[in-house]
């Protein structure tokens, strides 16, 4: 591959880097700032029963995020901040989805018509627009986990630093 | 061969991430202002005991208005499911109007949050949010100890805020037969053009500004 093509994707990827983290730390402002409204939406997916465990999740879910987005602007942990986004996005993906398709039984309409607040901080949104928006979003996060946006990232890996040295001369651990 | 052995080393950083991550998010919840208490139960289960109203209910009158009468019909099922009583849009509006609500004997109390109790509300009516009550609670709790009826209501339709907020008086202490919900909420009584406030309580700020 040649080093324009190679320089061209390193871009990329730290672009894409730049706007995940950007990304999740907008969403978790607006739910961490609002955490009534977002406890409320929390509730609507019926994931867990005692309100300690509710409220957790409602009340530290959306600084999680701000904390990951901020590490991914700053290119810190790059891969091990991917691998946890991974473990929050996955799931989430999932839940969204069940719970477009009992809004869809409960409507009797196209499951792409179904539109609700799924709690994403991004207002009201039709289901396959948002599936999309996570699909693009996991994919991201594969691409970071491979390897991907290294090039100005202030610490990209915690525990290698060697590593991080050589390939990315604009920054040293 | 690069990847499979920096494995650990990303899983060890997930959870260091992870760890710190956690850390942040609790003490940015408790340093908030509008952070949310852990242990407290913000949904109350229902006691079981479903209240027959003995106000006047909301009569179809013709078919276009089924969905809207359904739709009530539900939010009046759901607030009698929590053993509270339902109170429809020409009874509120009827006692907004009664010469007891000079007087203090009838009060209206707006269970959404502070910024939209500023942005618009039932004239004279008092802020009480639920999910940050030390603030306004104790100050409720003498105007609804004397008057005869408490008119709560949210913003309506799937909003519960004015049934946990009649809840929350009831555990205060204020009796259950004072206490009605207005399901249709706010949404239901500035569609209908009725008297709004803006800005604080008894500001007699109307919408836009003017006095």
């Amino acid at each position: 591959m040649s080093s324009t093509v190679t320089k061209a994707i390193d871009s990329a990827a730290v672009l894409a880097r730049w706007s995940l983290g950007a990304l999740f730390v907008y969403t978790g402002l607006e739910k961490g700032l609002d955490p009534a409204s977002f406890l409320k939406l929390v509730r609507q997916y019926d994931l867990v029963q005692t309100p300690f465990l509710l409220n957790s999740i409602a009340a530290t879910l959306p600084w999680f995020e701000v904390f990951c987005g901020l590490l991914l602007l700053a290119g810190i942990a790059v891969r091990g901040t991917a691998l946890t986004l991974a473990g929050v996005l996955i799931p989430f993906t999932i839940v969204v989805w069940r719970r477009a398709l009992v809004l869809q039984a409960a409507r009797a309409i196209p499951f792409c018509l179904v539109k609700f607040d799924c709690g994403c901080g991004m207002g009201e949104e039709f289901i396959c627009h948002k599936l999309l928006e996570n699909i693009g979003m996991i994919l991201v996060v594969f691409w970071l986990l491979a390897g991907g946006g290294r090039l100005l990232a202030w610490r990209y890996s915690l525990f290698r630093g060697n590593e991080i040295s050589a390939a990315n001369p604009l920054f040293s651990s | 061969m690069s990847n499979r052995r920096s494995t650990p080393a990303i899983v060890l950083e997930a959870v260091v991430v992870v760890a710190a991550a956690v850390g942040f998010a609790v003490a940015a919840n408790g340093l908030s202002p509008r952070g949310l208490n852990l242990a407290r139960d913000y949904f109350p289960q229902s006691t079981g005991r479903v209240v027959e109203t003995h106000l006047p209910q909301p009569v179809a009158v013709s078919s276009s208005s089924t969905n809207e009468n359904s739709e009530v019909a539900e939010i009046d099922r759901r607030i009698k499911e929590k053993g509270l009583q339902p109170m429809g849009r020409a009874e509120t509006e009827r006692l907004f109007h009664d010469p007891r609500y000079q007087e203090g004997l009838v009060i209206f109390i707006d269970a959404r949050d502070q910024a939209h109790f500023a942005e618009g509300h039932i004239p004279g009516a008092y802020p009480l949010d639920r999910y940050h009550p030390d603030k306004d609670l104790a100050a409720d709790l003498t105007p609804c100890q004397t008057a005869d009826q408490i008119v709560v209501y949210c913003t309506g339709g799937e909003c519960e805020d004015a049934e946990y907020t009649a809840i929350l008086l009831r555990e205060a202490g204020v009796p259950n037969e004072k206490l009605f919900v207005y399901g249709g909420g706010f949404e239901d009584w500035s569609a209908s053009h009725l008297p709004l406030e803006e800005g604080a309580r008894l500001s007699g700020l109307a919408p836009g500004g003017s006095k």
